[in-house]
């Protein structure tokens, strides 16, 4: 078949899977990559003559799912961690080797001879990055990928406001994740993973079917200090779809992806569940959930809400507030909380 | 002809600052502002060179409105020293008086001799050839003064105005830069303080009071001790010096 | 206090300061182009530019070549042209308000930029057509035309034009607070932001293609002023009565040293301290003269500029530090030493 019809199909393919809900790998398209294969990412046609060697990832997100696909040894360096990688992947983590946190330079990048460039975010690569735009790499023949989530072309990402219309979904995700698995020639591991993916996905929703009730839920992620006004996940962003997932809402019901809302809103919220957000960073002291904790129920008046008089704390790891595979593993983490709170029968 | 005002006005804001002023200069001579603080003498300077607009009334130099005159030509013309001219800049004597030579220059022109000659025969003329490279924050008050005059004198002007020169500088110096005003051959015209000054330097005198001029003439025909009680509210005896001939106050 | 005017006399010391710098920025240059993180041979080095120059065709590691012409030359060449041009409105803004401390920003431009980059990059104005480049730009020149109208057009004496720019400067500081706070994506505003702190990463060609023709346009209209602005020694007065129309100086000066800190701040973000200390330190080195001070600012600037952005990109290891960081950090002790020194000299 010519290439680009390999391509159409492929995306044919994996609309199809996110269309039938529920249903696991079947008639997926997890054959082998046919090379030359061409994609189209965030409107810039990429071609590769064979699966990479000598991958870059620029962004945690981008990372993790290249070594949740078992492509260690084909990664030559990743970049920009906000938060530890994901326990299960650390050994594999180690192999690889790690330029720096925070963002790197264009000269490190290059440094390891890339074949390949894939970034999380448009601030690693893009037209305003002080690291490189995807024109510098295609002139030394590096294709760069972008996180589907992230196009500034894409329908199903924020909209020019800077606010989510509509509900974040694991779509973009699913997408960014079976095209990796194609570029490197590994889609039946991409094909599982996205199966494994939207199984847990499907898990918590049967888990949580059988309660009544429509929880509403803040997501605090830090603050400054007790006085300020505190971080919180916006109401289409992953906590929402956290929120949704679990059977109920977010209560912040601006499109703001990180609004800023004083405790006086947070209590007028009301919400049935609060979730505080446990963070690796050492910024500031509330980022740790133990502080979280004391603050909230030590305050005359947050200790007075209902989520905090009646326990419903629930903790869980920040870095699942930003659109990334950790979503899903909040989402986990917060089921058992739930069922302990008597939410979830 | 030189500088005539005839029935100029401004204000600022509300405030009328120089009332239904006529004045004019006489070629050669040197023409005294006298009156009280407040009574609009700088304002009436600046007016007079062209620095701000009256509100009525035209000044004029030799017959030409001042507001038709180019303000280069202007400035080869009148030349002004002010009252408070300073700066933090460390210019020496040379730079400041070259300074003088601006309005003969375009942007483009580089230095000829004859601005050379200008400059030099400036200094010479204060007295500060020998100290053309000092720095101007080392100078006294009296030395800026006079080169702040040496640049005015840059300017080959043929009017000069020279707003309360003597401010600030003591009792010696504040002689020699009248008598050295008063040597030069321009018309010159000098908002004063201080009336035995006026008395001893000055061809002609005018009287400010509240923005209107009260009284004009030859210090003998101008200072008399009415108008030292009206307008300076002092009390006070005029009688011709006998060491200089002219009047003295005391 | 001018120190060649102590040391050398006349045009001869000028002169050889004159050659001086330039070999001090081709020095500077050549520096830049050779340190990184990439330890590239100087050979290497060499024959990159020499190849893309098209003189010779030495075969070299694709890699190598690039980041040395693409990269690093452009970088540094960009580097130089931005010092440069801070430098010149630093000096012409000092002169011009009569006071030391002004400097490029000082009429609101750089927070007039943020707004600009902010409103593209974080509201979408301009719908992905106008870039956080053009959007800045307009920020800046929006705060400008308010300083502007502020001030009562050039007639505003030095004191006014700086408190309206102080103003603007706050407006505009609040408006880009505004935004970022109320909408939304975390991510955009931080890259904003992140932007606005100033780096030359971002930098190539066509960058440099753009500041050459600015700052050489901008250099040439101040010289052209250069005794104008000597006559602004003494105040506005003192100007207009040698013959300078002050208004229409003021103007014309104002509005060049506004697009040349507009264009600067929308390509690499605001930059400080470099406006305000390299007119000091030029005025400490050839005295007050605008012919030779405005020549030594853009010098001092360029090679200043370089020099901070190899520091920036080599003293800590796999990162990149924020240049205003850098600059400040060289700025200060520099700035105290002249202030040392002119105390003690008076």
């Amino acid at each position: 078949m010519p290439h680009s019809a390999v391509a159409r199909w492929s995306r044919l393919a994996a609309t199809g899977l996110i269309l039938a809900s529920g249903l696991t790998a079947g008639a997926a398209f997890a054959g082998p990559t046919s090379y030359p294969l061409t994609l189209s990412n965030c409107g810039v046609d990429i071609t590769f003559s064979k699966a990479p060697e000598r991958a870059m990832a620029l962004g945690q997100n981008s990372a993790e799912i290249m070594l949740l696909l078992g492509l260690e040894d084909r990664v030559a360096g990743t970049a920009f961690w906000p938060s530890k990688v994901l326990p299960e992947l650390a050994a594999a983590n180690e192999e690889v080797k790690l330029l720096t946190v925070e963002i790197p330079t264009l000269e490190a990048v290059l440094a390891e001879r890339p074949d390949f460039v894939a970034a999380q975010l448009l601030n690693l690569l893009g037209p305003n990055s002080t690291i490189a735009t995807r024109e510098d790499f295609a002139n030394l023949d590096i294709p760069s990928y972008l996180s589907p989530g992230v196009c500034a072309t894409s329908d199903n990402v924020a909209d020019v406001h800077g606010s989510r219309a509509s509900l974040w979904n694991m779509d973009l995700l699913y997408q960014e994740i079976d095209e990796l698995a194609q570029i490197f020639d590994v889609s039946d591991r991409g094909q599982e993973l996205i199966a494994s993916f939207k199984a847990r996905e499907a898990a918590i929703r049967e888990r949580v079917a059988g309660s009544d009730g429509d929880p509403s839920f803040v997501f605090w992620f830090s603050s400054p200090s007790p006085a300020d006004d505190a971080y919180l996940g916006g109401k289409n962003g992953a906590s929402g779809f956290i929120a949704d997932l679990l059977g109920g809402h977010n209560a912040i019901t601006t499109e703001a992806e990180w609004p800023t809302v004083s405790w006086e809103g947070i209590v007028a919220a009301n919400p049935t569940v609060l979730v505080i957000a446990d963070l690796d960073r050492n910024r500031w002291d509330l980022d740790k959930p133990a502080a979280k904790k004391a603050f909230l129920t030590s305050d005359p008046v947050v200790s007075q809400i209902d989520a905090v008089k009646n326990g419903h704390i629930a903790v869980m790891d920040g870095q699942a507030m930003n659109p990334t595979i950790r979503t899903i593993y909040g989402a986990e983490q917060l089921v058992d909380q739930l069922v302990g709170f008597g939410l979830i029968k | 002809m030189t500088i005539k005002a005839d029935r100029i006005s401004w204000a600022a804001g509300k405030t009328v600052i120089v009332d239904d002023v006529s004045i004019a200069a006489e070629p050669g001579k040197m023409l005294g502002l006298l009156g009280p603080n407040g009574s609009g003498k700088s304002s009436l300077l600046r007016l007079l060179v062209g620095l701000r607009k009256p509100d009525s009334g035209q000044v004029t130099l030799d017959g030409e409105p001042i507001g038709q005159v180019s303000r280069r030509r202007l400035a080869r013309r009148v030349a002004l020293v002010e009252q408070h001219a300073t700066t933090d800049a460390s210019v020496t004597v040379l730079d400041v008086v070259r300074l003088g030579r601006t309005p003969h220059r375009s942007a483009l022109s580089p230095w000829t001799s004859a601005d050379d000659a200008a400059v030099e025969a400036a200094l010479d003329r204060v007295g500060l050839a020998a100290r053309r490279g000092q720095y101007w924050q080392t100078l006294s008050g009296g030395e800026r003064q006079r080169v702040h005059i040496a640049r005015a004198l840059a300017q080959m002007p043929s009017e000069i105005v020279l707003d309360e020169p003597t401010n600030h500088l003591d009792i010696q110096h504040q002689i020699d830069i009248l008598r050295l005003v008063n040597a030069l051959p321009v018309t010159s015209i000098v908002a004063l303080h201080d009336l035995n000054h006026a008395a001893m330097f000055c061809d002609r005198l005018a009287v400010m009071d509240k923005g209107r001029i009260v009284a004009e003439g030859t210090p003998e025909a101008v200072l008399s001790e009415q108008l030292l009680r009206e307008v300076f509210r002092i009390e006070a005896r005029i009688e011709p010096s006998p060491y200089h001939g002219k009047l003295h106050i005391h | 206090m001018s120190l060649v005017s102590r040391t050398l006399s006349g045009w001869a010391g000028l002169g050889l300061l004159a050659v001086l710098s330039l070999a001090l920025l081709a020095v500077s240059i050549g520096a830049g182009v050779g340190i990184g993180e990439l330890a590239i041979p100087p050979s290497t080095t060499f024959h990159a530019i020499t190849n893309r120059l098209g003189w010779t065709a030495v075969p070299l590691d694709k890699i190598h070549e690039s980041v040395i012409w693409d990269y690093r030359l452009s970088r540094a060449l960009v580097a130089s042209l931005c010092g440069a041009g801070l430098a010149l409105c630093g000096a012409i803004l000092q002169s011009l308000l009569r006071n030391p401390l002004a400097e490029p920003y000082v009429l609101g431009i750089s927070a007039g930029a943020s707004t600009g980059a902010v409103s593209v990059i974080v509201l979408g104005i301009g719908a992905g057509a106008v870039t956080l480049s053009s959007g800045a730009f307009a920020g800046a020149l929006a705060a400008f035309l308010f300083v502007v109208i502020l001030a009562s057009g050039a007639r505003g004496g030095a004191d006014r034009t700086i408190l309206a720019g102080v103003a603007a400067s706050q407006l505009f500081n609040a408006l880009t607070s505004y935004i970022v706070s109320t909408s939304a994506n975390a991510q955009q505003a931080r890259d904003v932001m992140f932007w606005l702190l100033g780096s030359f990463g971002g930098v190539r060609w066509p960058e440099f293609q753009l500041a050459l023709v600015v700052v050489l346009i901008a250099l040439a209209i101040c010289l052209f002023y250069a005794r104008a602005l000597d006559a602004f020694t003494f105040g506005d007065d003192a100007a207009s009565s040698l013959g300078i129309p002050v208004v229409r100086v003021r103007i014309i000066l104002f509005a060049t040293t506004a697009m040349l800190t507009a264009t600067i701040v929308s390509m690499v973000g605001s930059i400080g301290f470099v406006g305000l200390v390299v007119p000091h330190v030029a005025r400490f080195l050839v005295g007050p003269l605008h012919l030779r001070l405005l020549p030594a600012c853009v010098g001092i600037g360029a090679i200043f500029m370089v020099l901070a952005d190899i520091v920036s990109r080599i003293i800590i290891p796999q990162q990149v530090l924020p240049i205003g960081v850098v600059t400040a950090l060289i700025g200060v002790p520099f700035f105290s030493v002249i202030l040392y020194r002119a105390r003690r000299a008076v």
